[in-house]
């Protein structure tokens, strides 16, 4: 008798064997897919020239070599504008728009799930529709309008629009469903403002939420080379200076597998730093139902 | 007396919605100004010949005439002279399959994903890398020499699966299954790639849904003498449908605009090589009109099938 209880506890608290061997197995499959394109950037980033024209193509490194860092180093020292510019020009760009987006989507998806006023449906609508047009037709009406407001050739052509960025909206608002209604209430029972609700209240609540907004919102800035917009070389960002250095010939080849990496480099470690907190437990709510 | 008494209550009620307003304002200025208004610009354009003229652009009115060439004259040069309509329905139809996969691939890592094993945390990152790397770094580099090279890592990796399929074909084929079938199957082989790489977004979606599920809810059925199987089709599958919904509509949406897709070459081709502003403007209408069509009625269907908690 004593026994049998025994097992059924020991199934129910650990996972079969099999069961485990299976999860890493087809994990295992997948993840390569996944990593392969990385790991052939720093592959490709430590190649000398010869290796990475080879034909046909070879995923390894046989002889690694920190030369097209020192190159890329060298073209950087060379550059016109002084390239501590562009990096400041990148970060200031991402920095302000990703905070910026963050705040307002935030403040936008909170009141469409929580507030139900007049309209809000619609609004949401309207929201997943801006999803579905294409980018492209856009484009051109788009210069008009930032002609129109004065933004161009300033940061705010790149940062303003990554204000109504409509993806966040839509994750957000899906992230808010989560928060339960008893908690807000409860806030404002206890006197808080609408605006403090929001902030001190939900904004913690869907942490994950915002975390993954900042990733998505920090990555796409991030690439931005902006050329459209900004014409003053002194206003130009990271990865159009980058660009530049790619576009100086076969002979560049290295010098841009290492500008890549080192572009690339910068999200991963933000999604690194964030990652634990970005697919934590999300039932941290505190209310006991 | 009932005046004052109703305006008292009205006062409250529209005191909440003025809030709700004042808190989507910022975001509906910056939807306004920078989706909106040039969406409305862009039909104008579909609807006029552009002629660029010193010091700005002019328009003549052209009526439907656009429209008219998209669905009926158009024919694509380099898709082997297709119609545009052609190619629309044909770029539904691999959406269809690759919906379909990609949000069965998601729902089945995410629950991998949640589930406790020694690596979780580095198994989560390396599904997310997909969406790192390819939505933005790289899309947007892409017109460096370079990044073709790196690029063609991909394209011989599709190679690869392709020579696989094909053997897996002929086995297939072997077992006598409808044809139609092993297409699919053997299409899903040789995408694994892609579709591995487009379902970061929804693998996220479904494992925060999958967190979200109160576990007193499997401690009571445990209890009732459930078995996994039971809880997984019971509770973890109608919890998580509303994301079912949410992530079948962003794969659609995700998949139809995204830039490599055909129609969508060909709406940025004509606007830019082509110089035909008019008729891309017309085409990405069009464009648009079908995909809210697939995702209203995907919609439609979808939300009868939802469960949700009240």
């Amino acid at each position: 008798m004593k026994k049998k209880f025994r097992r059924i506890r020991t199934r129910r608290l650990n996972r079969s064997l099999g069961g485990d061997i299976f999860n890493i197995v087809i994990i295992t499959i997948f993840g390569i897919f996944m990593v392969l394109p990385l790991i052939y950037a720093i592959m490709q980033a430590f190649k000398p020239l010869d290796e990475i024209y080879m034909f046909p193509p070879r995923f390894y490194v046989v002889n690694p070599t920190l030369d097209n860092f020192t190159d890329l180093f060298l073209l950087m020292a060379q550059s016109w504008v002084p390239f501590t510019r562009y990096i400041f020009n990148t970060l200031f760009i991402t920095a302000a728009g990703t905070l910026g987006h963050v705040v307002i989507a935030s403040m936008a998806a909170f009141v469409l799930e929580k507030h139900k006023f007049p309209g809000s449906k619609a609004f949401f609508t309207m929201v997943v529709t801006s999803l579905m047009f294409s980018g492209a037709v856009t484009a051109i009406p788009n210069y008009l309008t930032m002609a129109r407001l004065g933004f161009l050739d300033s940061y705010l052509a790149l940062i303003i629009p990554a204000f109504g960025y409509s993806l966040g909206l839509f994750l957000m608002k899906q992230f808010m469903v989560t928060i339960p209604d008893s908690l807000l209430e409860s806030a404002r029972m206890d006197g808080a403002g609408e605006f403090r609700t929001f902030w001190k209240i939900a904004m913690p609540c869907v942490k994950p939420g915002w975390l993954t907004l900042i990733i998505f919102c920090f990555q796409s800035l991030w690439g931005q080379t902006g050329s459209t917009f900004i014409y003053s070389e002194e206003l130009k960002t990271l990865p159009y200076a980058l660009n530049q250095i790619l576009l100086g010939g076969f002979a560049r080849a290295g010098a841009g597998a290492a500008a890549i990496l080192l572009i690339m480099i910068v999200p991963i470690v933000l999604f690194m730093a964030t990652e634990s907190s970005v697919i934590q437990t999300m039932a941290t709510s505190g209310i006991k139902e | 007396m009932a005046a004052i008494k109703k305006k008292r209550r009205m006062g409250l009620e529209q005191k909440r919605a003025m809030m709700g307003y004042l808190f989507v304002l910022p975001f509906v200025i910056g939807l306004l100004m920078f989706f909106f208004f040039p969406m409305i610009q862009s039909f104008i354009f579909s609807l006029n010949v552009i002629e660029v003229v010193s010091g700005g652009y002019s328009l003549r009115p052209n009526g439907l005439n656009y429209y008219r060439n998209a669905l009926f004259e158009y024919v694509s040069t380099s898709n082997q002279g297709k119609s545009f309509m052609v190619l629309i329905a044909e770029g539904l139809g691999t959406m269809a399959s690759q919906v379909l996969l990609v949000v069965i691939f998601s729902f089945f890592a995410a629950n991998l994903l949640n589930q406790k094993f020694r690596g979780r945390s580095i198994a989560r990152a390396i599904f997310f890398l997909p969406v790192i790397l390819m939505s933005g770094v790289i899309v947007t580099v892409d017109s460096g020499d370079l990044l073709q090279s790196s690029m063609g890592m991909t394209q011989t990796d599709a190679q690869e699966g392709a020579f696989q399929a094909v053997a897996l074909a002929r086995v297939l084929l072997s077992t006598r299954l409808d044809p139609r079938f092993i297409d699919f199957i053997v299409s899903a082989v040789n995408r694994i790639y892609e579709i591995v790489s487009a379902s970061g977004v929804q693998i996220l979606v479904f494992l925060a849904g999958l967190q979200s599920i109160s576990p007193s809810l499997f401690e009571a059925s445990n209890i009732e003498g459930a078995t996994g199987w039971e809880n997984f089709w019971k509770i973890t599958f109608p919890m998580v449908s509303p994301l079912i919904l949410v992530n079948t509509i962003y794969t659609v949406i995700d998949t139809l605009t995204n830039s490599n897709s055909v129609v969508m070459t060909i709406i940025r081709d004509e606007a830019f090589r082509s110089a035909k502003y008019g008729l891309s403007s017309a085409m990405a209408w069009i464009y648009f009109v079908a995909i809210m069509l697939v995702v209203g009625i995907l919609t439609g269907i979808i939300s009868r099938l939802v469960f949700y908690q009240e």
